[in-house]
């Protein structure tokens, strides 16, 4: 509990109640408001202006401050999500700290949504301006914090959006590590032969980018190496990456192939999928960058011919270690990219059972003219050309006992290989594709799947539900029900190719532990906010691009590389980064985690800002913390402050609130972002509702502790209510809301039990955009409120009273 | 038995409808192919407006959409043994509504030229609209009617003057238009 906060200096509170012309004045008795504002204790001065946000009004203010040596300032007008930034600038321009000014809501909160009822409508406006005041009394000044910002950036995966985010950066003069897990940099795009929907060929285009990233003066390719560990915050992250041996020294190296070529050991090669071989010193493809040879010491016999080959260059060393590096860098771009789900585990489409049934990644390295197969399109049972072909889609993704998302590009790579066969082949090539939609969405996409059709591929919609072997022949048997006839069907092909789902990247979510990410339930890293920070990691400083964030084709890959580059360089760009004081800050003599095991807060921490080790006290990681207050509420000792929303500021303000009558009234608390922009819109829609509530602003609905309930209700409150954003996506610090959730659904039943009627609790979770909820649910609730009547509340709030200040009191509250 | 005769002919279609245990039939697919000019079936992709805006839906057991996928999958003799073909009245709609110029009329009346070149049973009441327009120029004949009185009458009871036979330049242009639709 944060009450320790005495009062060391005397409060002198400024008022100034703004008419916004006949906006707030039209409604509302502003006479009153001042005579009411100058009873109070502390305040000085108070005074009205017609407008307060215009120059006039803010040099009143300014004025004030210094003639009346005001310390606290209170505006009396719109919301705060409008004008607190403009007052904030005016008191501190008077050599005020900005965080000592508070500002009462009394237009969209009273004037404008009580326009019938000025007399109701100025007693909510008084309760709004004594909360303000009442918290205006506890406020603290606090200093926005400035960190140094390394100007370098580490981009991890060198797949083609990895590639693009780091040549942005290095074109934009930033230093960029980039570090790849592979031999090579190139990713899934190098493995590919042509690319949808133009049908050029992936590795022309994709190669000169690879060697321009190779060349790059302001680019280190960190190649064959594994991300250890990462700490730190924006602008100042620490990496550790461990470099494994290559057992070749790679500034020795000249990729001259001389090793490789007396190389007696070939073993399955990777990056054909194991369709193809390599030498056990080799490099995967032939345009590797780094073109830097491996020696895999799984299959090396250690004949040392190699050595004989390399020769004076004296490039290979059988002791190479691995070595261990650290780097420094102010931001991380996330791009490792994803896998094909191979599935063996699918009994009924027979891969890893029938030779002739393939995942289309191996058909792409089977058609590609550089391929293991010199681009012949093969049946591994016989060698032969297949005569007809068919392609099944949607294998795994789609599937709730699978992966339920749609794996994005499957649909149009399917396209590209029925056109690439029918091209090659003609008549001789029979193509079936059996689909449930065919997805072609973006430019050219749509008319790429005409071509298709155009060139008589046959398209099946249905899923096929089995596919057989014929033992003799190796071909294949598929079962499926055409939707367009309405009737079974049975499919003969040679050849299966299946559509797999792509999957996330095995160790995403060991990478989201190293870098405190969060996963979405298909596994893939989860955005900060699905529609304005696409691209933003939750983590402030990491940033995603490319299909580890969700399955994407080349296109949106590479704008991702370029949007990720751009956002990183709104942070490298700077000298200093500006962080927000409105942060939790854990009181060491309170934090239980000290003696016992808690670190209930680090565990509830959406940003992982927070640091519990045993036998020390909890820590927030200032750089990380986005201030939502989450942790706060958690806490069980209470040891935890968020700074500008403190419990005793919170608790003052439900006592200015329920000061009178509070059997008639509405105690609301809204989250910043949702709710109390909803309540805003209500106001600025103008959609009347009764002037029973009293909203309290706090940044999540996250922070709103228990205890804030039963302290209203101790306080006879006639009505409760938490607004929340809706769940499960919309809150703006990722999940505080089902925090809030899970300890109001354990609260409710207790408070039930207590004697208290259902509807006088309740939760509510409205968006920004829903003004019109917002006044339903005032409305619905006043009128419950008038149903249950002043005496039964009055007659329940006593039975709860004793209760409740036991509960309290256990906790120092009251 | 089925695979056997599939791997007689390596290149053949290699679908079975497993209702009919019937397979494609490649050189008709290819014959109707050559009849319907630009608008041809595998074009679809199986939007099924034609069928939701079809006047005809009710009578047909093979839907408009239906036709179209059994034609490009290469099922000819199940369209032209069932009959479906004839019930169509020609309203031409779902060939002005295709999202993809598919016009699944087209492929209805080559499927009929098909049919009478393969003596397939034709309607009677088909052959009937026939013959009534070489006859009279309607599709139906005037028919006699009774009144509440239960009197049987006509038009020439009814004092309504004589329908004039068409004359031969009609019936020209009309075995004209047959003799088109046929090539």
């Amino acid at each position: 509990m944060a009450q320790k906060e005495d009062e060391t200096e005397e409060s002198r509170i400024g008022v100034f109640i703004c008419h916004c012309g006949l906006n707030i004045a039209g409604v509302l008795d502003i006479k009153e408001l001042v005579e009411f504002a100058k009873t109070l204790p502390d305040v000085i001065y108070v005074k009205d202006n017609r407008y307060t946000c215009a120059d006039p009004g803010q040099d009143e203010i300014r004025k004030a401050i210094k003639e009346y040596k005001l310390n606290r300032v209170i505006v009396a007008a719109c919301s705060p999500r409008l004008h607190e930034p403009t007052f904030r600038r005016t008191v501190s321009e008077a050599g005020l700290n900005p965080f000592l000014f508070e500002m009462a809501n009394i237009r969209e909160f009273s004037s404008w949504c009580h326009p019938n009822t000025p007399k109701e409508a100025t007693e909510k406006a008084k309760d709004l301006i004594l909360m303000a005041i009442a918290k205006a009394r506890l406020l603290r000044p606090l200093e926005t914090m400035e960190v140094p910002v390394t100007n370098k950036a580490l981009v991890i995966g060198g797949g083609i959006a990895g590639m693009n985010a780091a040549l942005d950066l290095a074109e934009m003069e930033f230093k960029v590590y980039l570090l790849e897990k592979n031999e090579s940099i190139g990713g899934h795009m190098a493995q590919l032969d042509k690319t949808f929907p133009t049908l050029d060929c992936s590795l022309c285009i994709e190669g000169p980018k690879m060697v321009d990233v190779g060349r790059h003066p302001n680019i280190e390719i960190i190649a064959y190496a594994d991300l250890l560990s990462v700490s730190g915050y924006i602008g100042n992250f620490k990496v550790k990456i461990r470099k494994n041996p290559r057992y070749v020294i790679a500034e020795n190296c000249t990729g001259c192939s001389e090793c490789k070529d007396v190389c007696p050991i070939e073993y399955p090669n990777e990056w054909d999928i194991g369709l193809g071989v390599r030498k056990s010193i080799s490099v995967p493809f032939d345009q590797a960058v780094p073109l830097v040879y491996t020696i895999n010491k799984d299959y090396c016999i250690e004949c040392y011919k190699c050595v004989d080959a390399c020769g004076a260059r004296q490039a290979i060393n059988f002791d190479q270690q691995p070595e261990e590096i650290e780097l420094e860098v102010g931001t991380i771009i996330v791009a490792i990219g994803y896998d094909i789900y191979l599935p063996y585990d699918n009994p009924l489409y027979g891969y890893g059972k029938y030779t002739n049934v393939i995942t289309s990644l191996e058909f792409e390295r089977l058609i590609l003219a550089a391929g293991p197969t010199g681009g012949k399109v093969v049946r591994a049972s016989d060698g032969q050309k297949p005569h007809s072909i068919a392609f099944i889609q949607c294998v795994g993704s789609r599937d709730i006992n699978k992966y339920p998302y749609c794996s994005n590009f499957c649909c149009m790579y399917t396209l590209k290989h029925v056109i690439q066969l029918k091209e090659k082949y003609k008549e001789d090539i029979e193509v079936y594709v059996f689909y449930m939609d065919m997805r072609s969405n973006f430019k050219g996409y749509e008319e790429f799947y005409q071509r298709a059709r155009e060139l008589g591929v046959n398209f099946v919609q249905g899923r096929v539900s089995r596919v057989f072997e014929v033992p003799e022949t190796k071909n294949l048997i598929i079962h499926a029900e055409d939707m367009a006839l309405g009737q079974p069907i049975e499919v003969e092909a040679e050849m299966v190719v299946l559509a797999t789902a792509a999957i996330p990247k095995k160790g995403t979510g060991e990478m989201a532990r190293i870098l405190n990410l969060t996963c979405g339930a298909d596994g893939f890293f989860m955005e900060s906010h699905p529609k304005l920070k696409p691209i933003d990691a939750p983590t402030d400083g990491i940033f995603l691009a490319g299909a580890c964030q969700g399955p994407k084709d080349i296109p949106y890959s590479v704008s991702q590389g370029s949007g990720t580059a751009s956002r990183a360089a709104t942070v490298l760009s700077k000298p200093t980064w500006k962080i927000e004081p409105i942060i939790a800050v854990v009181d060491p003599d309170k934090c239980r985690n000290v003696t016992t095991k808690c670190g209930i807060c680090a565990q509830k921490c959406p940003y992982g800002a927070i640091k519990a080790e045993e036998g020390k006290p909890a820590q927030v990681i200032t750089a990380m913390c986005h201030g939502c207050g989450t942790c706060v509420a958690e806490c069980p000792a209470d040891a935890i402050t968020q700074m500008h929303f403190t419990d005793a500021q919170i608790f003052t303000q439900i006592r200015a609130a329920l000061k009178t009558n509070p059997e008639d009234k509405i105690l609301a608390f809204l989250c910043n972002w949702c709710s109390y922009a909803g309540a805003d819109l209500a106001g600025t829609s103008r959609f009347e509702y009764p002037p029973t509530i009293r909203p309290i602003r706090v940044m999540c609905s996250g922070r709103v502790d228990r205890d804030f309930v039963l302290e209203a209700f101790r306080l006879g409150a006639g009505m409760v209510m938490i607004g929340a954003c809706h769940l499960p996506y919309d809150c703006h610090y990722i999940n505080g809301n089902w925090k809030m959730k899970a300890r109001m659904d354990a609260l409710t039943p207790m408070l039930h039990k207590l004697g208290l009627s259902p509807e006088r609790f309740r939760v509510e979770y409205i968006s920004a955009a829903e003004g019109v909820k917002f006044a339903e649910v005032v409305r619905e609730m006043t009128e419950q409120m008038l149903a249950l009547g002043r005496d039964k509340i009055k007659a329940e709030n006593e039975k709860l009273r004793p209760i409740l200040e036991k509960m309290l009191k256990r906790k120092k509250i009251i | 038995m089925l695979i056997k005769a599939r791997a007689a002919i390596p290149y053949s279609m290699s679908i079975i409808d497993l209702t009919t245990t019937k397979k494609p039939d490649l050189a008709l697919r290819l014959k109707l192919l050559a009849k319907i000019g630009e608008h041809k079936p595998y074009n679809c992709f199986q939007c099924i407006r034609c069928t939701s805006g079809c006047p005809s839906m009710k009578m047909l057991e093979l839907k408009p959409h239906e036709i179209v996928s059994l034609a490009s999958l290469g099922f000819i003799e199940e369209l032209i043994a069932s009959g479906t073909v004839w019930a169509c009245a020609t309203c031409l709609k779902c060939k002005e509504r295709c999202p993809q110029a598919v016009a699944p009329v087209d492929l209805i009346f080559a499927l009929r030229n098909l049919a009478v070149e393969k003596e397939a049973k034709v309607p009677e009441s088909f052959l009937r609209s026939l013959s009534a327009i070489l006859e009279t120029g309607f599709v139906q004949k005037p028919q006699d009617t009774v009144t509440r009185k239960m009197e049987k009458v006509n038009r020439e009871k009814l004092d309504l003057p004589k329908f004039h036979e068409p004359d031969e330049k009609f019936k020209a242009a009309f075995f004209k238009v047959l003799e088109l639709f046929q090539e």
